[in-house]
């Protein structure tokens, strides 16, 4: 099983690079949103750039993983749907989606230091909660893109339905990042080891469930 | 009509009669809504104007005592009836009562009658060190001095007053809306399992239910909150996480009335069903425990709603209240099916 799933990780990433158009223009979206903000407030500290970076994040989330699905051809869906199991065709995905959202994040987040001249005051902190809210972004979305293939609006519905899911998550990631920008911020030591239990304990549940609806979401 | 499959309507009907009755006609217990004056001195006397809630303190004489930390009581030497919610009293301070600091201790403002029983204003009165050199030594009494009364009558309780009768509306239809929310997944289980579109009807028919009730639970605590925080919409967690819940429901109807194929729509809306039951309960049970600052109680530190704030008068309306909105709530949920399956035949012979 394991074996397959890292064919399937390294099939999905060769796809990547030769499509790797989706993921720079992404990345292009990136950069000129951050610019405009930036140029916009001035500066980029604080409140303000974990507010943008947690925002843009989403959006970035939604269009990266949200519409993987709808964009694969028919006759690739097809080829995948008799090649493999759909269990640990989702595995494959949901890591490699974690892996493209984690450096489009990483290189926003050095873009806004970069523009803010500033740096994360506890970095270490700052992605553990990144890497784990990215992990529960990546399993609502592609759970929730897998189900909009099959309405007629599926772009709308995308941000629709993942939006409401997505905030427990991006509330969580929120609270850490602001910890870890200004300890001041945390009123009992052990606040932020919950706040990253809780995200973890979300995440595991989110990826459980994921995985076990997408075979049956996958059938038609 | 089958009385013995119907016995739960005409239940959720009698407790939904009893809820309303019971839960607007029972009075409040007595209790004290303000009071002149928060300062007194040893060895001086304490003059007070006191507003009863409640109470009806010329039908039998009225005594006044300060509850002090050690359970000892000290009674008025005069008090002056005004009127059924108004009285006024001096209690004299022992001269040679123990202050151990200079914040002085916090006694405790106790009324009693015969009619009334005794209700109290706990820790409002702070006896400081006087200096006048009067020797007054007034008698002590114990708590088994004072008249109770048994009546069946809700607590009365600061900042809430009167509404703490929403408990039985805004409390009870949150947890009606649970218990409807599970059925309704139960039945999203039992459609993936069994395929049965049935189910997938009923499970979407509940789900409406319990947006009405989530949207009816909102209002009432919209209200509350305008009544005991002072805005119809605060920055509470619960409050927002709860309009954050509403709105994932809401997308479960747009995600329905997208989808046209029936077996799809029933599978995929299935699916999100269950999803999202699993991210209702992180933001309204996990999340708001969490933080630091919510207003609700039970979270954030405040003390749960159980033990004192829900005795036994609150409880005996209370799970009736629940028990009534979820029969009703089902009934409600058994019509829209009904509906469907009917419109769904017509469209069947229709084309």
């Amino acid at each position: 099983m394991l074996g397959r799933i890292l064919h399937i990780i390294k099939r999905d990433i060769t796809v990547e690079l030769r499509e790797r158009f989706t993921f720079l223009s992404n990345l292009l979206y990136l950069v000129a949103i951050t610019f405009v903000v930036y140029k916009i407030f001035g500066t980029l500290e604080g409140p303000t750039k974990m507010g943008l970076f947690w925002v843009l994040m989403v959006f970035t989330a939604i269009n990266m993983v949200g519409y993987s699905f709808s964009q694969m051809s028919q006759s690739r869906k097809l080829n995948h749907y008799q090649l493999y199991d759909p269990a640990e065709l989702m595995i494959g995905k949901l890591l490699v989606n974690t892996l493209k959202l984690f450096v489009a994040g990483f290189i926003l987040i050095s873009l806004q230091n970069l523009l803010g001249n500033t740096s994360l005051k506890q970095p270490v902190l700052f992605f553990k909660a990144y890497a784990l809210a990215v992990i529960g972004l990546v399993s609502v979305i592609t759970l929730v893109s897998s189900i909009s293939v099959y309405s007629r609006s599926q772009n709308g519905l995308v941000s629709i339905l993942s939006l409401p899911l997505l905030i427990p998550i991006l509330l969580l990631g929120m609270n850490i990042s602001l910890i870890s920008e200004n300890p001041d911020r945390m009123l009992l030591g052990a606040t932020v080891n919950n706040y990253l239990l809780m995200l973890l304990g979300i995440d595991v549940v989110l990826v459980v469930l994921t995985i076990i609806f997408i075979p049956i979401i996958w059938k038609s | 009509m089958n009385i013995k499959d119907n016995w739960w309507k005409i239940l959720g009907v009698v407790f939904m009669l009893y809820t309303l009755i019971a839960g607007i006609l029972i009075p409040l217990k007595p209790g004290v809504l303000e009071f002149s004056n928060s300062r007194a001195l040893t060895g001086s006397i304490y003059e007070v104007d006191i507003e009863t809630y409640n109470t009806y303190l010329t039908i039998a004489p009225t005594n006044v005592w300060l509850l002090l930390p050690d359970d000892k009581l000290i009674k008025a030497d005069r008090t002056n009836v005004i009127d059924n919610n108004h009285i006024s009293a001096s209690i004299p301070i022992p001269h040679d009562l123990e202050i151990p600091t200079d914040r002085g201790i916090a006694a405790t403002i106790v009324i009693d009658n015969a009619s009334d029983g005794f209700f109290i204003y706990p820790d409002g009165v702070r006896i400081k060190k006087g200096d006048s050199k009067n020797t007054l030594s007034p008698e002590y009494y114990s708590i088994s001095d004072l008249k109770s009364v048994k009546d069946f009558k809700f607590p009365f309780r600061g900042v809430v007053f009167e509404t703490i009768r929403n408990t039985f509306f805004h409390v009870a239809i949150w947890m009606s809306m649970f218990i409807i929310l599970i059925v309704s997944c139960f039945h999203s289980i039992m459609y993936l399992i069994k395929k049965d579109l049935n189910h997938d009807s009923r499970s979407a028919a509940l789900t409406t239910v319990a947006l009405v009730f989530g949207i009816a639970g909102l209002l009432t605590g919209s209200m509350w909150a305008k009544f005991t925080w002072g805005a119809f919409w605060t920055d509470d967690v619960k409050l927002n996480m709860t309009a954050i819940a509403l709105l994932i429901y809401f997308a479960y109807w747009i995600l329905r009335a997208s989808i046209e194929d029936v077996d799809s729509r029933a599978r995929l809306s299935s699916v999100f069903n269950l999803f999202s039951f699993v991210c209702l309960m992180i933001l309204v049970m996990v999340i708001p425990r969490l933080s630091e600052d919510s207003l609700h109680p039970g979270n954030g530190g405040n003390p749960a709603f159980s033990g004192e704030d829900l005795d036994n008068t609150l409880r005996a309306v209370f799970y009736p209240a629940i028990i009534a909105y979820a029969l009703i709530g089902f009934w409600m949920a058994q019509l829209i099916y009904r509906y469907d399956i009917l419109k769904n035949n017509f469209l069947d012979k229709e084309y």
